[in-house]
């Protein structure tokens, strides 16, 4: 009886260590693939909101909000002038947690934020990450790109001078708190750094964003 | 309060069968009669909140210090098939009346969508403990609502002229349809 | 060979899963809302279901009976995993917008279901014809809801705007509701479908 249970106790742990083995080997080879789609990412959203720094520098910001937190921030710069800051933002959203990549001008304006993750529901939500969804079908702007350009001292309220989704009110106020808490923080963080070291803030504010 | 936003919305506005479509196997199947649904409503809540009990502890002090998260999938799966044959075993020998009465739906919840589901989007979601368990308990509840639900429409259902083309299981899906259209109604109630 | 025949084409209509069997369903309905998601959605299923009925199949006679369901779930937990793992490295976008699904491959009635009531008792070749054959009926039936649910609630196919700009998308198709009405048509449609085919067969056989 007991040499019985011994051995199909020794068929189900081969099994499972094979299964063990096996995956570890996969996870090994995956591994790297992984972490590059992470950062790629991040990198080419960064690219994509300061067009002209040649350099973006980690630094942490801290968020007022315990449910919005601030993964990391990165200060754009351009010959060590600074340009602006983007904050990596993750907060609650309809289906989950969104991140989203907000970038602050020094002239306290968002130079544009976007969606790097996401989980809402696809049609609805979702759409917040997609490139051809519309919230101005006039003027093709997107849910993120209606970010552009506004100050951070606006009130950044849904269905006033944001515009939400269709049909997923939910997720447009949940990330249009996120954008407004990392906007916040960013242009505070930006007047700091202004006040401790001004020969590193250009005199003139660059042109708007995207 | 955060944990009752939870539950609001696991159960109600983001109903795990009605708008995310998980565990629909047990619900086409296990909703013939209400007290069948019942029954399988409270043994997946059981068993859900039992697996977050273990697999939470497991993730969080065994598979991530160890570098392990790779087996999550693995182990979570290997973590609910025991329990639910504990549960299994429990019952046979301390509660045979219930056990005769479930028959053959306990094997079936091990594969249930739902309960998986809850143990991974657990971690996903950076729920705490206590988050978690409210989480458990939500969405089997929801569960448990929308069977109860579909039971009492297929009551009505064997008793209604259906039309050819949708006898069967068909009227069943547009039937859930319609209850889905009642739940979008809830997506109101979070602001 | 005509035997492998006969039992790939099981899956397609008359024992289509998801139609006729009622199995899989979990991630079936839940990825339907756009063609990419269903087609990925449908390789990943038909993968882990390929190489788990291979691998029990060539196994059969090792796995003793009572430990047989422990050992099923490891198998399809590892070839889950490695699925999982794949995707997030080289189709990370498709792994995101599926999110929770992918992993609960490991629980889809069809890869349990097939893998005790066939792969255990057959040959590795049966097996591979089965899995390929219920692959595909998953498949086809996934991209076919897709595709309704993605032209009608959102004007596009697999990403690519194939309504006029004038078409203003009937959101009803990409949520919940939609979907299960969608589902009921196409299992409606299938019912059909078989009733012809056996028609079609017993007239070929009194012929």
């Amino acid at each position: 009886m007991m040499k019985q249970f011994a051995k199909l106790g020794l068929i189900l742990a081969i099994f499972a260590a094979v299964a063990c083995v096996g995956l570890s080997f996969v996870y090994a080879a995956t591994k790297d693939p992984i972490e590059a789609n992470k950062t790629r990412q991040v990198n080419e959203s960064l690219k994509d909101l300061f067009a002209d720094a040649d350099e973006f520098v980690p630094t942490d910001v801290l968020s007022a909000d315990p449910s919005i937190i601030f993964q990391t921030a990165y200060q754009a710069r351009k010959n060590g002038v600074l340009l602006g800051l983007a904050v990596k933002a993750a907060g609650s959203s309809y289906g989950g947690q969104s991140v989203l990549l907000v970038g602050t001008g020094l002239d306290r304006r968002i130079v544009g934020v976007r969606v790097l993750e996401n989980k809402d529901t696809p049609g609805l939500g979702a759409n917040a990450k997609n490139a051809s969804y519309f919230v101005d079908k006039a003027n093709r702007i997107t849910f993120p790109g209606q970010f552009a350009g506004k100050v951070v001292t606006d009130a950044f309220e849904v269905k006033k001078d944001v515009i939400p989704i269709t049909a997923s009110t939910i997720t447009s106020k949940a990330l249009t708190r996120i954008v407004k808490a990392a906007g916040d923080a960013a242009a505070a963080w930006i007047e700091n750094a202004a006040m401790l070291a001004p020969e590193t803030a250009p005199e003139t504010a660059p042109e708007g964003g995207k | 309060m955060d944990l009752m936003k939870i539950f609001l919305v696991a159960a109600l506005i983001n109903n795990v069968v009605l708008m995310r479509y998980i565990a629909l196997c047990s619900y086409i199947g296990m909703t013939g009669d209400v007290g069948q649904s019942v029954g399988m409503g409270f043994a997946v809540t059981f068993v859900t909140v039992l697996a977050t009990a273990a697999t939470w502890p497991i993730y969080h002090f065994i598979l991530l210090p160890l570098n392990l998260t790779f087996l999550k999938i693995l182990v979570f799966i290997l973590v609910i098939a025991s329990l639910t044959q504990l549960v299994e075993f429990y019952l046979k020998k301390n509660i045979p009346g219930l056990y005769a009465a479930m028959g053959i739906y306990l094997p079936l919840i091990t594969t249930n969508c739902a309960i998986l589901a809850v143990t991974f989007e657990n971690i996903d979601y950076g729920y705490t403990f206590i988050q978690s368990i409210v989480y458990a308990i939500s969405v089997s509840m929801g569960y448990l609502l929308a069977m109860i639900l579909l039971a009492g429409v297929r009551i009505r259902i064997k008793t209604s002229p259906i039309p050819k083309f949708l006898q069967g299981t068909p009227i069943l899906f547009a039937a859930t349809s319609l209850i889905a259209v009642a739940f979008m109604g809830f997506s109101g109630l979070i602001k | 060979m005509k035997r492998l025949w006969k039992i790939f084409k099981q899956g397609l209509v008359f024992e289509n899963p998801l139609l006729m069997l009622m199995i899989g369903l979990c991630s079936a309905l839940a990825v339907t809302t756009s063609v990419s998601n269903a087609v990925g959605m449908g390789l990943a299923m038909s993968f882990v279901l390929l190489f788990s009925e291979i691998i029990i199949s060539a196994f059969r006679k090792v796995i003793p009976n009572s430990l047989r369901m422990p050992i099923f779930i490891i198998i399809i937990a590892a070839f889950t995993t490695i699925i999982d793992l794949v995707m997030q490295a080289y189709f990370p976008e498709l792994s995101k917008s599926m999110g929770v699904f992918i992993p609960l491959i490991v629980v889809n009635c069809i890869i349990m279901g097939r893998v005790e009531a066939f792969a255990y008792k057959q040959k590795v070749m049966d097996a591979i014809a089965d899995s390929l054959g219920m692959g595909l009926g998953y498949t086809w039936v996934m991209v076919g809801i897709a595709a309704i649910r993605e032209v009608l609630g959102n004007g596009t196919f697999a990403g690519i705007q194939v309504m006029p700009d004038t078409y203003q998308p009937i959101l009803f198709f990409t949520m919940s509701p939609g979907g299960f009405l969608v589902f009921a048509l196409f299992i409606s449609f299938n019912i059909w479908l078989k009733g012809k085919m056996q028609k079609a067969a017993k007239a070929k056989e009194r012929a």
